[in-house]
C-alpha cells in the first residue's frame, strides 16, 4: 500500500519535472506584463570613492529612457538606506560615498531592456578615489581608514562574538601533551546559481497594491520587510503580494534583499508601471551572493595517546562594507559553534571578529546552514594535522575520538544538544565501500615509486533546521515554519507551505509526507509554495530547514486532520471514536479490520455527512516551533592523484556516506548529495574571489570564476546510514547542504595526505595546480 | 602598476624635449587616439580607445603637465574615465645627452586602474599595459628619427 | 532589419535591430521562454538551441545571423504529446532539480545523440562540458543521456527489424 500511495521512503518521480522538461517553467525573467519597463543599474568602478557629480542628461536624452534614479532622489523617500538582516544598514544608493566596486550608484528605467543598458552607459559619474581597505587584518589596525563614517563607533570592527570557556580552555591547553595549531583561510566565493537575481515589481496606483515576482527563498519575510521599510510610502502589508515563482537555484544567494529589488519597487511606485530588473551574471558575480571569507586560527589540544581534549579557534570574518550576512539575529557568526564537530571536546573557546572592508557584503549562508562549512573544514583539517603530528592513521584517530552512539542526545561543551548520531557507523561504512585498507597499501607502494596519491577523510556533523523560537529569529521574526492542508470532498488534497523550493523537489517530497500520514495517493496531493497571498507564514527555504521545520509542520497538520477524520470515521462506522484506530492507511474498528473507512471516504463525509455539531470541512494548519535543531552527519572519503608535472589534482574516487535520518525520497536525496558534493569540490580546487589592493575584483565573470563542469566533476559514489532524529515527527533531519559542508575538507585532506610525506601539513583552498606546483618545486619532486 | 624604461633616440635633446612636451605631437603616439583638445600649453584632453582582451572601451582623459624643467625633466598626470572603468597615470620623462645628436630618454609610469578593465581584464592587464607603453615610446622614437621631422 | 526563421518547424518573421541577440528573439518576440539566460560571457550554456541542427549558445548569436535558417528549442522536443527520449531520460533519471540549465542541457544532448547514437560516458561528459549545472553534480545528467541513447537505439531497432540483426 505504501508503494501505491508513494509515501515516505519511495523514489517517486518528480511532479515539477513535467513543466521543466518542456521548457514551461515560470521563472522571474519569464514574467511579462503589459506596459512593463526595464531597470538597469550604473555601478561603481571604484572600491571606495566620493561621488562628486552624477550627470544624467545624456542618459535621459536617449529615446525610451524614462527616468534615472540617484541616491539624492531616494532621500526625500527615506529609502537611500535600508536595514540588513543583521541589524546593520546598507545603502540602496549612495548619496556621497561608494563603498565597494560594483556598488549600485544609479538606476536607469527604460522601455526596452537594451535601451536601459544604453542609458547605463550614458550616465556620467565623477568620482574622487578614497583609500581602500581590502585586508580585514589590516582593517583592524589603529591607523586603518574608517570605512563606515555613518557609525558612531569609528573603527572597522563590526562586532566581537565568543562562546565557550576561555579560561578553562586555556588551562586544558596548558595541561595537554600535544597542541597543533593552523592558520586556515577560507576564501570568498560566490553562489552563482544558474539563474541570476531579479524581480518584476508591479505597483497599482489605483488600489495601492504592490505585487512582486522575485527570486527569493523567503517570500513572507520579504513581504514583512517591504512593509516595514517602505510602509511610509503607503505600502501596507495586506496589499503587498510577494510571489516566488520557479527559482533557478538559490543556495542562500536569494535570501538577502539586494538594492536592485528596492530600486525596482521604487521605480514601479514612481512610474506606476510594472518594472523588471534582472541582473547580468557579471553583476551577480561582482556585487552579490558572496560567502565564506573567514581567516581562521585553529588549535587542538590532545593527549599523546590521541585523545582530543580542547579546541581553541579565533576567526577574523571579512563581511565587506555592510553587514548583510544572512544569520539568525543572535548569531553573528552563524552556527560556527559546531566547530567541535563529531568529537566530545571537554573544553572549547571560539571567538570571531566581524570586520568591514571595501568589498561587497558577504556572509551568505551558502549551502552550509550558517557558517557550518567553515566550522567543519576547520575541525576536520585540524584532526588530520593532529594525526600527522602523532603519526596516526586519520581514520583510526577519528574512530578513537568520536562521540559514541549511546551519548546522544549529546550536549556539546559549546551548548548544542546533538539529537542523534552514529559517527563510527558512517565512517566504517565509507571505509568498507572505498576499500580503505587496500588504498593505504596502494599508497605505500606508489610512494616508493614517487607517485603522489592521497586519501582524505571528512567526518562532519552538521547543524540545521533553524530553529527553536527561544534562540532563533530573523529580524525579530521567529523561525517557525508552517503547512496548511485541505482535503477536498473527492479525497484530493491541497497543501500550502511557508517554505520555498528552488529545485529541492518540495512539490513531490511534501506530497509524500502527506501521502504517508493520510493514506492518500501522492498523485492526488497538490503542493503549492511561494505566494504570500495564499501560503501560510513561513521563514523560507535555506539552511536545510524545510524538512526539519516545515516537514514537521506538514506531519503535524496532517495528524490534526487524521484526528478529526477519526471522529468522522467513528460516525460513519457507528462506533465510538476510542475504538477507531489508524492502521494500514485506513481507519479501522479495533479488532474488526473489515469495518474500515479510507481517508477519501471520510473526506467526502466531512462535507456531506459529518456528525451533528461538528464543523464541516477537513483541513488544518500547523505552525511548528522546532524543539531543537537537527544534526545530519556523514563520513566522506576522497582519493586523489597528483600530477607531478602540472600540479593538477585528479579526484579518482569519492565515497560519501550521509545520514539524514528518515529519507523521504531516496532519489531526490541522492540528487541533493551529488549537487552538494560538486559545490564542495568547487571551492576546494577551483573557485575563489580575490581583490587587488585597489579593491578591483580579479575576474568577476564566468571566464575567471571556475565552476566545475561535467569534466571536472567525478562520478560521485553515495551510501547511507539512517539514524532518525528523536524529536522530529517523522525522524527526518534534512540533507540539502551536508555535502557542501563535508566535501571541501575531504578533498583538502586528501591532497595534503598525498604530500604529507614531503613535509606538507596544510594547503589553503582552492588547491590550484599552481599552488601544488610551487610545493612540488620547493620539495624537489616536480617533473 | 609601475613601469619604467629607457629609449635611445637619434635626435638632439632640444628636439626631443619639444616633441614630448607638445600635446598635439605626443598625443598622436598614444594608443588609438581619436581626438586631442588643447586647452593651454600644459593642459589638454584626449579621447583614446584602449583595452585589455575582450574589454575595449573609450577613455576621456584629462592630461596636465605638472612639472616642466626644460630640457631635462617633465612630469605628466593623466586621469580618465570610461564606462565602467577609470584610470590614473603619473608619468615622468628625463632627458640626457647620449652622444652628439642622440638623446637618452628615461621614463617612468605609475598607473592605477579601476573598474572593468582591472577586474575582467585582470589576468591580461600587465601584458597589455606593457605592450601599450612599448608602442608609445617606439612611436615617439620613430617620429623623432624620421627624416621629415628634421625640418619641423 | 527583417529576418525570417523557421522555429520548431514554424516559419516566423520579425523586424529586429541588428544587435538583437537570438536568445532575446526567441524569448521576447516568440515568447518561447524555455531557453534561458545564465551568464554574459558565453560560459554557461543555458541558452543552447539548435541552429540548423548544431548546438549554439543563442546569447552569442545575433538574430540576424539566424536569418533564413532553422532553429530548434526545447519547446519543439515533444511531438504530438510524446516526449523526446532525452526529455524522458532527464525525468526518469532525476537529471534536473531547479530546471534552469535543463533546456540547454537537453538540446546539447539531442545534438550529441544525433551525431553519436551510443556515446561513452567520457564522450557524454565532453559533449555537455559547455553546459553548467549547479544543482545536480552531472551524475544523473549522464545517466539521463545514457537512458535516452538506449531508448533511441531500441526505437530505431524496432523501426528497422531487418537492420537490427546487422551491427
Amino acid at each position: 500500500m505504501a508503494v501505491e500511495i508513494g509515501g515516505i521512503g519511495h523514489s517517486v518521480g518528480r511532479k515539477e519535472d513535467a513543466r521543466f522538461i518542456r521548457g514551461k517553467g515560470n521563472y522571474v525573467d519569464d514574467v511579462k506584463l503589459p506596459g512593463m519597463v526595464y531597470l538597469d543599474i550604473v555601478r561603481s568602478p571604484y572600491a571606495h570613492a566620493r561621488i562628486l557629480k552624477i550627470d544624467t542628461s545624456k542618459a535621459l536624452a536617449i529615446p525610451g529612457v524614462l527616468a534615472v534614479i540617484t541616491g539624492k532622489d531616494l532621500v526625500p523617500l527615506k529609502l537611500e538606506w535600508m536595514p540588513t538582516l543583521m541589524g546593520d544598514k546598507q545603502m540602496v544608493l549612495p548619496t556621497d560615498t561608494v563603498m565597494y566596486q560594483a556598488q549600485e550608484v544609479a538606476a536607469v528605467v527604460a522601455t526596452e531592456r537594451y535601451i536601459a543598458a544604453d542609458g547605463v552607459a550614458a550616465v556620467e559619474v565623477e568620482y574622487e578615489p578614497l583609500p581602500v581597505v581590502v585586508d580585514p587584518i589590516k582593517a583592524l589596525l589603529p591607523d586603518a581608514p574608517v570605512i563606515r563614517e555613518d557609525r558612531a563607533q569609528k573603527n572597522n570592527l563590526i562586532w566581537h562574538w565568543e562562546t565557550g570557556d576561555r579560561e578553562g580552555t586555556d588551562k586544558a591547553f596548558s595541561a595537554s601533551d600535544v597542541v597543533v595549531k593552523q592558520d586556515i583561510y577560507i576564501p570568498r566565493i560566490v553562489v552563482a546559481s544558474i539563474e541570476t537575481c531579479g524581480m518584476v515589481a508591479k505597483f497599482d496606483k489605483v488600489d495601492g497594491q504592490l505585487t512582486v515576482w522575485m527570486t527569493t527563498q523567503a517570500p513572507h519575510a520579504i513581504r514583512t520587510v517591504i512593509a516595514l521599510v517602505a510602509g511610509h510610502l503607503g505600502l501596507s502589508e495586506q496589499k503587498i503580494r510577494v510571489i516566488s515563482p520557479d527559482i533557478g537555484g538559490g543556495f542562500g544567494g536569494k535570501v538577502p534583499v539586494y538594492p536592485g529589488y528596492v530600486l525596482a519597487i521604487g521605480a514601479s511606485v514612481l512610474t506606476g508601471l510594472p518594472v523588471k530588473w534582472i541582473e547580468d551574471r557579471s553583476e551577480n558575480i561582482q556585487a552579490d551572493s558572496f560567502a565564506r571569507d573567514y581567516h581562521i586560527t585553529a588549535e587542538l589540544a590532545a593527549k599523546k595517546d590521541g585523545t582530543m581534549k580542547a579546541l581553541r579557534v579565533k576567526t577574523v570574518a571579512d563581511h565587506g562594507a555592510f553587514d548583510a550576512a544572512a544569520n539568525p539575529s543572535k548569531f553573528p557568526a552563524g552556527l560556527f559553534g559546531i566547530v567541535t564537530g563529531s568529537y566530545p571536546f571537554e573544553k572549547a573557546f571560539v571567538e570571531v571578529d566581524g570586520v568591514y572592508t571595501n568589498k561587497p557584503p558577504g556572509g551568505i549562508a551558502y549551502r552550509c546552514s550558517f557558517r557550518v562549512t567553515e566550522a567543519a573544514f576547520a575541525i576536520e583539517r585540524l584532526v588530520d594535522i593532529l594525526a600527522l603530528e602523532l603519526k596516526r592513521d586519520p581514520a583510526d584517530l577519528r574512530m578513537q575520538n568520536f562521540i559514541p552512539p549511546q551519548a546522544f542526545p549529546y550536549m556539546s561543551t559549546l551548548g548544542w544538544e546533538y539529537d542523534s548520531g552514529n559517527y563510527a557507523g558512517a565512517l566504517k561504512l565509507a571505509m568498507d565501500k572505498i576499500g580503505y585498507a587496500g588504498l593505504r597499501k596502494e599508497q605505500v607502494e606508489k610512494r616508493k615509486r614517487g607517485e603522489l596519491m592521497g586519501i582524505g577523510i571528512s567526518s562532519f556533523t552538521e547543524i540545521v533546521g533553524a530553529g527553536p523560537s527561544k534562540h532563533f529569529d530573523i529580524l525579530g521574526i521567529k523561525m517557525f515554519d508552517s503547512a496548511e492542508i485541505r482535503v477536498h470532498p473527492t479525497g484530493k488534497a491541497l497543501v500550502r507551505l511557508g517554505v520555498k523550493s528552488q529545485g529541492q523537489g518540495h512539490e513531490t517530497t511534501f506530497a509524500q509526507i502527506v501521502a504517508e500520514e493520510l493514506g492518500l495517493p501522492v498523485g492526488d496531493i497538490k503542493v503549492e509554495e511561494g505566494d504570500t497571498d495564499t501560503a501560510p507564514y513561513g521563514l523560507g527555504t535555506y539552511a536545510s530547514r524545510s524538512t526539519p521545520v516545515a516537514g514537521a509542520a506538514t506531519a503535524m497538520a496532517a495528524r490534526k486532520i487524521r484526528e478529526k477524520g477519526r471522529l468522522i470515521a467513528a460516525h460513519l462506522l457507528e462506533a465510538s471514536p476510542d475504538d477507531i484506530e489508524w492502521k494500514d492507511y485506513k481507519y479501522q474498528v479495533k479488532g474488526v479490520p473489515a469495518k474500515s473507512k479510507t481517508m477519501a471516504e471520510v473526506a467526502f463525509a466531512a462535507y456531506t455527512n459529518h456528525p451533528q455539531g461538528m464543523e464541516a470541512g477537513l483541513e488544518a494548519v500547523d505552525y511548528y516551533d522546532p524543539p531543537n535543531l537537527t544534526y545530519p552527519f556523514g563520513s566522506y572519503i576522497c582519493v586523489v592523484d597528483i600530477d607531478r608535472g602540472t600540479g593538477q589534482v585528479k579526484v579518482r574516487r569519492f565515497f560519501a556516506v550521509d545520514d539524514c535520518g528518515t529519507i523521504i525520497n531516496p532519489m531526490i536525496v541522492e540528487g541533493q548529495i551529488h549537487g552538494g558534493l560538486t559545490m564542495g569540490l568547487a571551492p576546494a580546487l577551483y573557485e575563489e574571489i580575490n581583490y587587488d589592493k585597489d579593491g578591483n575584483i580579479q575576474g568577476g565573470t564566468l571566464m575567471d570564476y571556475l565552476m566545475p563542469t561535467s569534466m571536472e566533476t567525478p562520478s560521485w559514489e553515495t551510501g547511507k546510514t539512517t539514524t532518525p532524529s528523536p524529536h522530529h515527527p517523522i525522524g527526518a533531519k534534512g540533507v540539502g547542504e551536508s555535502a557542501t559542508v563535508g566535501a571541501p575538507a575531504a578533498i583538502a585532506n586528501a591532497v595534503v595526505d598525498a604530500l604529507a610525506h614531503l613535509g606538507v601539513r596544510h594547503i589553503d583552498i582552492p588547491i590550484t595546480p599552481w599552488k601544488v606546483q610551487q610545493i612540488l618545486k620547493e620539495k624537489g619532486v616536480a617533473e | 602598476m609601475h613601469f619604467e624604461g629607457t629609449a635611445d633616440i637619434g635626435a638632439p635633446r632640444e628636439r626631443v624635449w619639444a616633441f614630448v612636451t607638445d600635446p598635439e605631437k605626443v598625443s598622436r603616439c598614444g594608443p588609438d587616439v581619436q581626438r586631442v583638445d588643447v586647452i593651454d600649453p600644459t593642459h589638454f584632453k584626449v579621447v583614446a580607445r584602449a583595452g585589455v582582451g575582450p574589454i575595449r572601451t573609450t577613455f576621456a582623459l584629462d592630461v596636465v603637465f605638472s612639472e616642466l624643467r626644460a630640457p631635462d625633466h617633465a612630469s605628466v598626470r593623466a586621469r580618465g574615465q570610461a564606462p565602467g572603468s577609470a584610470v590614473e597615470m603619473t608619468n615622468t620623462i628625463d632627458l640626457a645627452d647620449a652622444a652628439p645628436g642622440r638623446t637618452t630618454l628615461r621614463w617612468t609610469s605609475e598607473v592605477t586602474i579601476n573598474g572593468m578593465i582591472a577586474s575582467v581584464g585582470a589576468r591580461l592587464m600587465q601584458g597589455a599595459a606593457d605592450k601599450i607603453t612599448q608602442q608609445v615610446f617606439a612611436c615617439i622614437k620613430e617620429q623623432l628619427e624620421a627624416p621629415a621631422a628634421a625640418s619641423t | 532589419m527583417r529576418v525570417q526563421l523557421t522555429v520548431n518547424g514554424a516559419s516566423m518573421q520579425a523586424d529586429v535591430e541588428p544587435r538583437l541577440l537570438l536568445v532575446h528573439l526567441i524569448r521576447e518576440n516568440l515568447l518561447l521562454t524555455g531557453t534561458h539566460i545564465g551568464c554574459d560571457t558565453t560560459s554557461c550554456g543555458a541558452c543552447t538551441v539548435l541552429l540548423d541542427g548544431r548546438p549554439v549558445k543563442s546569447c552569442t548569436v545575433f538574430a540576424v545571423q539566424a536569418d533564413g535558417r532553422t532553429v530548434s528549442t526545447v519547446e519543439g522536443l515533444e511531438q504530438n504529446g510524446v516526449l523526446h527520449a532525452v526529455q524522458e531520460g532527464f525525468t526518469k533519471e532525476h537529471g534536473l532539480q531547479c530546471g534552469f540549465c535543463t533546456p540547454g542541457m537537453m538540446m546539447t544532448s539531442v545534438a550529441l545523440l544525433e551525431r553519436n547514437a551510443a556515446p561513452t560516458e567520457l564522450q557524454i561528459r565532453q559533449a555537455i562540458s559547455g553546459n553548467l549545472c549547479r544543482c545536480t553534480g552531472y551524475v544523473n545528467i549522464v545517466k539521463a543521456i545514457q537512458y535516452a541513447s538506449t531508448k533511441m537505439g531500441e526505437a530505431k531497432a524496432e523501426k528497422q527489424p531487418a537492420a537490427a540483426g546487422r551491427a
